[in-house]
């Protein structure tokens, strides 16, 4: 993490690698009733807001706490929230039915919604690195900007995401 | 958009985040300006300001000002996951107290009489009216500067936000109040300060929504 808050790609990737399993099964543990689909939803929105929020963890102090501080605040956000609809997975009522070929269990829906509500440049632009796992300098050279510019531009519709996210669970 | 997908692309962000403390800094230039600008056109300072400074009345002055100090430390604390408030909060409720051990020593010497002859004079409700509005600018920026944190107790957060807020807007009208009795200072600036903490709490929630 200190690597990452002085602009370590790497290693910033690699840690966010490493908590996420942790992190999933803290939200499936609480959140069997979601579904996969919506504990993944829960689970970007956690990773999210440790993004967005990385710049409140001080140097000196223990990395673990701080992280789990910032999960538990989401995870009850979100369950507070997505609990008003309940969604009952079929699985609990028909344990007989045929496991039907699951969607790719990591996959989250909301994220697709809120592309759709995103300005097409930032959602391409997220897109690119996200899905594409393009460079910096590969977005800029597509898309005809500076690297400076793609750089900006990915910081703010990761801003924007997280704000649309927000209001979506309200 | 596979968790994996987000995480290569939040990785890539790499653009360093201002801390709260520069945030709040950087929002409360033009809100002091408007609170100052406003004070000069509209209060002005009293005319014999330079010996009221000069006396015990200076602490009006800096009484609300050690409260700004202890209030934003408090809340910068608030909004940073995992930092201990124990001790700012301790002292914030310290400073609370003495003046309340203060209010409680003078109303004992000077009775009932006393404070609703202190309290019965126009300058109350001007007080109590000016106050929350030259601390709305500076409140609006302090909780826009700590919603870059991330408060896990926003009512909290919004309340120790207008208490600065409060306390710096007293402080500037202290300069144009001429009214130094402790019967009148004490539970008027109280009040007011009270009313813009009220509005804290009550905006924090939603303002600090993270």
């Amino acid at each position: 993490m200190r690597a990452a808050n002085r602009g370590d790609t790497g290693a910033y990737h690699k840690l966010l690698t490493a908590i996420t399993p942790v992190l999933r099964k803290v939200v499936r543990a609480r959140g069997a009733a979601l579904g996969p689909e919506g504990c993944e939803d829960v689970l970007q929105d956690v990773l999210l807001a440790i993004h967005r929020k990385r710049h409140l963890w001080r140097d000196d102090a223990p990395l673990r706490p701080w992280i789990y501080a910032i999960a538990r605040h989401k995870v009850v956000d979100a369950f507070r929230s997505r609990g008003r609809r309940v969604e009952l997975s079929i699985d609990d009522f028909a344990e007989g039915l045929a496991a039907e070929p699951g969607p790719d269990p990591t996959q989250g829906r909301d994220m697709e919604k809120i592309f759709g509500e995103l300005e097409p440049r930032a959602a391409e632009i997220v897109r690119a690195f996200g899905l594409k796992g393009e460079t910096t300098a590969e977005t800029a050279a597509r898309l005809d900007m500076s690297e400076g510019a793609v750089r900006v531009a990915l910081h703010r519709a990761l801003k924007t995401i997280a704000r649309l996210r927000e209001r979506m669970i309200e | 958009m596979r968790t994996q997908d987000l995480i290569s692309a939040l990785a890539a962000d790499t653009l360093p985040q201002p801390p709260v403390i520069r945030q709040i800094s950087r929002a409360l230039v033009p809100a002091v300006a408007v609170s100052v600008v406003a004070f000069i056109l509209f209060w002005g300072a009293r005319p014999d300001i330079v010996a009221t400074l000069g006396s015990m009345a200076v602490l009006k002055t800096l009484g609300p000002l050690a409260l700004v100090a202890l209030s934003v430390a408090y809340a910068l604390a608030l909004s940073h996951p995992g930092v201990a408030d124990e001790r700012r909060k301790i002292a914030l409720g310290g400073a609370l107290l003495l003046c309340a051990l203060l209010f409680v020593v003078v109303f004992a010497q000077q009775g009932l009489a006393g404070l609703a002859g202190a309290l019965s004079t126009p300058s109350l409700l001007v007080c109590l009216l000016s106050v929350p509005v030259l601390a709305a600018p500076l409140l609006a920026a302090m909780l826009w500067g700590l919603s870059s944190g991330a408060s896990m107790r926003p009512r909290v957060t919004g309340a120790a936000a207008g208490l600065a807020a409060g306390g710096a807007a007293a402080a500037l009208y202290s300069f144009y109040c001429d009214k130094d009795m402790v019967l009148f200072v004490l539970p008027a600036y109280s009040v007011a300060i009270g009313s813009v903490v009220l509005a804290g709490a009550l905006l924090g929630p939603r303002a600090l929504k993270w």
